[in-house]
């Protein structure tokens, strides 16, 4: 690559004006390079998946795979789980982490080293784990969908648990805490109506990462023989490349489309909220 | 409010406080982790080790057969491949993207694609891959159009070099994304003082920015060879069995199209998790030293 070659070369102080000029022009080279090997695949994947050859733009591939099986189980299957497994998430990590942060934050730095954990173990190990471990605890557990609910839960901790802890970090919840109890406010309606709409932004960036997740997630889907969307989207692939790609593009761009709502709700809150402490 | 209620309240906080320590806080989270993360993965470190019915190193010796050795080898290789290469050139993104100022639309684009991609992998980017490289491919078109030359033949997305392409699509982002907040620290008060002492750039990135740096570059490093290394979805994918990798073994295990040997497929797990924990164990010994310089 070009670029590096440059880095060095530009060494000379008294060319400063140039050299900031040149470094420029190789900065915005790199960027934009990526920029066209980032969306290169996706550009692909679109022309390919949504064309046939000699025909032009065509959804027939798309029509074809569709037909005949049942994709909206699937779909369904994995909106479930996303939903599920956002909803498990946040009732397990949000009272688990106020309460800490108001009764225990020496505990704090404990269950952090905890929700890493699974960043540790690869989703694949966890299948095996499950596999054997539930197959001899408790057979029939495995046998449901939403058997997937808490391995999912499991597999989004580090960064749902991130998103939230952030979020409660940058609002002053002692002080909220105190000041709502001092007004008569029960410990539920104080965490109802001042704690959780105070969070409602990492509450929404750690549902949308959660989400984003589950929506890609094909190892302990496909591994535990459940038919979710990505596994769908294998089974599609085998003989139907083309259908696979226009599947696999809006995957990736609702990915993005979720990911850029979380930035874009995010950004202001980490500007406004970040001085406190 | 009345004056005895606000007392009953008190007085049960003040309950509360005695009553509940700290740690119940921590119980639903502690229990919910040793049921479906600690106990599944300590089921099959045991296992590993329990061979027909007696402790035994036998399952984990087998390991060191040559086809198992093998895959452990192609997946240490093509995790350090992918983690070497994506890690200079998320670098060079990365210092692009941390000390470029224009055009911002541009930063902002490759930034948030960035965050995305470096979670991406998966099936979905398999796709989008045979789509681009495959053999009926945009690109692969495109340029056998242009050139006459029919890349596909060239590059084979189901081997070791074609999935080391794929993964560069997600680690080289995810190297930009960690090596940001790095390039936020050096701080422009360092690069000004060695330059006004007479210090070249080139001085001024191996003397000062580079030592500076090494903790989170390695630790980032780290990350990205974990983070290949375990990697499921994309192979199988791409390459089915055609790449001898562990979590493809694995994956064959779990789902039965091997033989049933409960032991062994427990130890090529025990095995990966071996070597991913240890990278992510030097992992956090290099960020302890990177966040002496972040503060």
């Amino acid at each position: 690559m070009a670029a590096i070659e440059k880095l060095p070369l530009v060494s000379d102080g008294v060319k400063a004006r140039t050299q900031v000029a040149g470094g420029d022009v190789v900065r915005t080279a790199i960027i934009g390079l990526a920029l066209v090997l980032f969306f290169l695949p996706l550009v692909a994947s679109a022309a390919f998946g949504f064309t046939l050859p000699g025909q032009g733009i065509s959804f027939e591939p798309l029509r074809d795979a569709l037909a005949g099986t049942d994709i909206a189980t699937q779909l369904m299957n994995t909106a479930k789980l996303a939903v599920l497994s956002t909803i498990g998430s946040l009732v397990l990590l949000v009272p688990t982490l106020l309460f800490l942060h108001l009764k225990a934050p020496n505990l704090l730095r404990f269950t952090e080293w905890l929700s890493v954990i699974p960043y540790v173990v690869p989703a694949i190990a966890l299948v095996a784990g499950a596999n054997l471990f539930f197959r001899q605890a408790a057979p029939g557990f495995m046998v449901s969908l939403y058997s997937l609910v808490p391995f999912y839960m499991v597999l989004t901790l580090p960064l749902v648990y991130r998103s939230l802890d952030a979020g409660i970090r940058s609002i002053d919840l002692r002080t909220l805490w105190a000041a709502s109890e001092s007004l008569g406010a029960k410990p539920w309606q104080t965490l109802w109506q001042v704690v959780l709409p105070n969070l409602r932004g990492s509450l929404l960036g750690a549902s949308l990462l959660s989400c984003a997740m589950v929506l890609g997630e094909y190892a302990v889907a496909a591994l535990l023989l459940h038919s979710t969307f990505p596994v769908f989207m294998v089974q599609v692939g085998m003989n139907q490349p083309r259908a696979a790609a226009a599947l696999s593009f809006i995957t990736i761009l609702v990915t993005w489309l979720l990911l850029a709502l979380l930035s874009r709700d995010s950004a202001p809150k980490t500007t406004s909220k970040g001085g406190p402490r | 409010m009345t004056l005895n209620s606000t007392l009953q309240r008190v007085s049960w906080r003040g309950l509360r406080q005695r009553g509940l320590p700290g740690w119940v806080g921590a119980l639903p989270l502690l229990m919910f982790l040793a049921l479906f993360l600690i106990l599944p993965i300590a089921a099959n470190v045991v296992t590993s080790f329990w061979v027909n019915g007696a402790f035994s190193f036998s399952a984990m010796a087998q390991l060191l057969e040559p086809q198992y050795l093998d895959a452990f080898i192609q997946t240490f290789n093509l995790s350090l491949l992918t983690a070497a290469v994506g890690g200079v050139l998320g670098l060079l993104l990365a210092w692009a993207l941390a000390t470029g100022r224009k055009p911002a639309w541009l930063q902002n684009l490759v930034l948030s694609f960035s965050a995305v991609a470096s979670q991406m992998g998966g099936v979905a980017l398999a796709f989008a891959f045979i789509a681009t490289l495959g053999v009926q491919g945009f690109a692969t078109q495109a340029i056998l159009g242009l050139t006459g030359w029919d890349l596909s033949q060239d590059i084979q997305l189901a081997s070791f070099s074609g999935l080391a392409l794929v993964y560069l699509y997600f680690q080289i982002p995810l190297m930009a994304i960690l090596m940001l907040p790095a390039f936020g620290a050096l701080k422009k008060q360092w690069q000004e003082a060695a330059n006004s002492l007479g210090a070249s750039r080139l001085r001024y990135l191996l003397d000062i920015a580079l030592p500076i740096m090494w903790p989170s570059i390695a630790g980032s490093l780290l990350l990205l060879f974990a983070n290949s290394f375990g990697a499921y979805a994309t192979a199988y994918a791409l390459a089915g069995g055609r790449v001898n990798l562990v979590p493809i073994l694995i994956g064959f295990f779990i789902s039965g199209d091997v033989m049933n040997d409960e032991s062994f497929a427990a130890a090529l797990v025990t095995g990966m998790v071996v070597v991913v924990v240890a990278a992510m164990g030097l992992r956090s010994l290099a960020e302890r030293k990177a966040n002496r310089w972040l503060r």
